[in-house]
């Protein structure tokens, strides 16, 4: 299993005064505006607000799904809103590693062969992409069901898989929309600490939009938005609070360390509520 | 997982949806295939009619010219309509559509009501009209007295002939007047000539072109000479025994017909033809061979004035006969050309609706799968996938789809090609459009051509639904590249 390459610390997303206005009839409705925000490799990040904040927009653009009206979105480097869409579909590819509300698996397809997917068309061979598939299946806690087609399959089960498709092509940032939005508590509370996991061991850069103040506490850095513009910034629990130890070296923590006491490194291991 | 079996995958899901538009899409290239079939067909009857009627008027007209002494009498009715049998032939008139050559004068014979039918003749050609033709037999004395009293005469023939056969009631339609009539299907034509040696010597009674065994000898009896088509009706070959009309006889030989009137013609002697259809002492015509062709006229008007009753032909009539129908033979084959070009119109006419109703069948089933999966395309573009790669991915559906269809358009061609055909085309399969040449009968003049699916047809065929599959399936591949990744996104 290969783990991402990309430096911890290192900005893996830039978004500079960038806005989207949609246009309804005659009237301009702003979207984002003005929005500044760098994320870095490694980093749990959660999006949170109301209903019309712009919070899918802001997914959409990241995401390379949907073009800003202005500003720039810097990906791993690259200036994503300056490409035409018979690049973009390459970054989403490679860069991206999408997970959605209501799993978005191939029916048809069963659990591998929706995770081989986005391997598609990157010179792997068949057999690569089967290994690679079953791996990733078996990292999210799924081995043995890689036959399964997706009716066969929980919900929670269903996500672990749209999660497995997501790292597919070790991408340097998921984009999570709303993924425990149709799950019971318990398989939230499964695919949050999934997340958190991936985070930690991979070192994979996630940002999840979600209404889910409890999911989004699970993070480390919680962003509140309102008509388009980032108004709050806050620490989130640290993701390994259940296991108590550091992100970085492993070392036994104790809940409320600003640092790690071996490796003096900050963690996130607030109490501090939304 | 390939993009050939996410696209068989995909079709096989809607298993019903499928079938139905594999099922609609298959007919329309049945259809499609069906329809060139049967205008080959078409032209393939049309020429063998064609060539069928030269080859008929040739030989007759070298008949005539071996036949110069020949007078035929009978007591046949008198027709207006054409003909030149010359009281020998009795053909069967079958079916609305008209019949050439056979069913002339005065043919089958219509005694011993029960056992035989009626007369044979029924059919049109061209305007004119006759049907329910029935000769009269007349009693054997005619031929000596006509052998003894009229100078010039060589040899006189007589004959018997009788046709065995089903009656069939049929509704004709002559210009507009429509008249039921009786006519026989005949089976097998008896004929019954005098096996005596001067006349088995040096007169042309009997078929010369035997073609298996032996001809019939001065003096045979209780042997039968069997055409082509007796030998294939009885399923009897030279030595067999068949059974006529309840009594056994043996063949001596098979013959191949020079003319359409004979096809159906078995040879036996004069008296046993008298024995087996309970009519000794009587006969249905004669001929009558004059000493040289200097005194035909003489002799067949001195026959006239004899026997006043009698239908007296000579060669001339017959050559008279033969012009007409020549001029017939060049009107039936006109129309068979005007016939001709109109299929070959409906055809494409009804080709271009076929091929416009496939395509929008695979449009419109591909538009809606597109639309239905508007998420799942979607999810696919938001995870990297190329706006080629969606849109070969739908195109491939809608190929693989026609494929099969095209497959099953074949299939259902291959049997359903002659009833598609004649469904669809103006004269295929014995209906006739403004008169055509429709041959009825199957061996008559080389049989009517059924519509049958060639290697080419089958190629074409297949190509054609793959083009139709591409064209069909182009737009809402085209709508399904351009769907946003964002539809990805809580689309319900």
């Amino acid at each position: 299993m290969s783990k991402t390459v990309l430096q911890s610390g290192k900005p893996v997303l830039q978004l500079e005064n960038l806005s989207k206005t949609y246009t309804l009839g005659k009237r301009d409705v702003p979207a984002l505006s003005n929005l500044n925000l760098t994320v870095n490799a490694g980093e749990f990040v959660a999006i949170m607000g109301p209903s019309g904040s712009g919070k899918t927009t802001l997914l959409n653009v990241i995401g390379c799904i949907d073009k800003p009206t202005k500003g720039k979105v810097l990906l791993d480097g690259i200036n994503a809103s300056e490409l035409p869409e018979n690049q973009l579909y390459k970054i989403r590819r490679d860069k991206m590693g999408f997970v959605f509300q209501t799993f978005n698996l191939l029916p048809y397809l069963n659990a591998r062969e929706n995770v081989e997917l986005p391997m598609e068309g990157r010179g792997k061979s068949k057999s690569e992409q089967k290994k690679r598939a079953s791996e990733l299946l078996a990292m999210v806690g799924l081995s043995g069901r890689e036959e399964h087609r997706p009716q066969r399959l929980s919900a929670g089960e269903q996500q672990r898989v749209a999660i497995a498709r997501a790292l597919a092509n070790n991408p340097a940032i998921i984009l999570a929309d709303e993924p425990t939005g149709n799950l019971d508590s318990e398989n939230k509370q499964g695919i949050i600490k999934l997340l958190a996991n991936l985070n930690l061991t991979q070192g994979t850069t996630i940002i999840m939009v979600t209404h889910d103040s409890q999911a989004a506490r699970n993070t480390e850095r919680m962003l509140l938005l309102k008509d388009g513009k980032i108004v709050k910034e806050m620490k989130g629990l640290h993701v390994n609070k259940k296991n108590k130890t550091c992100p970085h070296c492993g070392a036994s923590i104790q809940i409320n360390d600003d640092t790690c006491p071996t490796c003096k490194k900050p963690v996130y291991a607030s109490d501090e509520l939304f | 997982m390939g993009i050939v079996s996410r696209a068989v995958r995909n079709i096989s899901r809607r298993k019903i949806r499928a079938l139905l538009v594999i099922i609609a899409l298959g007919f329309s290239l049945a259809i499609m295939i069906s329809i060139p079939a049967g205008v080959l067909a078409n032209q393939k009857t049309a020429n063998a009619v064609s060539s069928n009627l030269s080859n008929i008027i040739n030989q007759t007209g070298a008949t005539i010219n071996q036949t110069l002494t020949q007078i035929d009498c009978s007591l046949a009715p008198s027709f207006s309509g054409f003909g030149f049998g010359s009281g020998t032939s009795g053909g069967s008139g079958s079916g609305p559509s008209f019949v050439f050559g056979g069913g002339s004068t005065s043919g089958g014979s219509g005694f011993t009501p029960g056992q035989f039918g009626g007369g044979t003749v029924g059919g049109y050609f061209g305007g004119g009209a006759f049907g329910g033709g029935q000769a009269s037999p007349m009693n054997e004395s005619l031929y000596t007295d006509i052998n003894s009293s009229i100078s010039g005469v060589a040899a006189v023939e007589p004959i018997l002939q009788a046709s065995e056969g089903n009656n069939v009631t049929r509704n004709l339609d002559f210009n507009g007047y429509t008249r039921t009539i009786t006519t026989l299907d005949v089976t097998y034509q008896i004929e019954g000539i005098p096996l005596t040696a001067s006349l088995v010597d040096n007169y042309p009674i009997l078929p010369t072109n035997i073609t298996v065994g032996s001809n019939l000898q001065a003096g045979d009896s209780g042997v039968v000479l069997l055409s082509e088509n007796n030998s294939a009706y009885f399923g009897a070959g030279v030595g067999d025994a068949v059974t006529i009309l309840g009594q056994s006889f043996t063949v001596v030989g098979i013959y191949s017909p020079s003319s359409v009137s004979d096809t159906q013609t078995l040879y036996m002697n004069l008296s046993d033809a008298q024995a087996v259809t309970n009519n000794t002492g009587y006969i249905t015509s004669l001929t009558v061979f004059a000493q040289n062709s200097d005194v035909v006229s003489t002799v067949a008007s001195s026959i006239s004035t004899l026997h006043p009753e009698l239908t007296v032909t000579t060669a001339q009539d017959r050559e008279s006969a033969l012009s007409t129908e020549e001029s017939g033979y060049t009107t039936a084959l006109a129309n068979a050309n005007a016939s001709d070009s109109q299929t070959y119109s409906t055809a494409v006419e009804e080709i271009i609706v076929v091929v416009a109703a496939t395509s929008l069948i695979v449009l419109f089933v591909m538009l809606y799968t597109v639309k239905e999966r508007t998420k799942e395309i979607g999810t696919l573009k938001a995870i990297g996938f190329s706006n080629s790669t969606v849109m070969g991915q739908f195109m491939l559906e809608g190929i693989l789809l026609s494929m099969i269809a095209g497959v099953v358009g074949i299939a259902i061609g291959s049997i359903a090609a002659p009833t598609l055909a004649s469904l669809l085309l103006p004269s295929v399969g014995g209906r006739s459009a403004a008169g055509a040449v429709v041959v009825s009968g199957t061996t008559r003049f080389g049989g009517l051509a059924v519509a049958t699916l060639t290697p080419e047809l089958v190629l074409l065929g297949f190509g054609v639904a793959i083009l139709l599959g591409t064209l069909g399936s182009l737009y809402p591949a085209w709508r399904a590249a351009k769907i946003r990744p964002a539809e990805a996104m809580r689309y319900e």
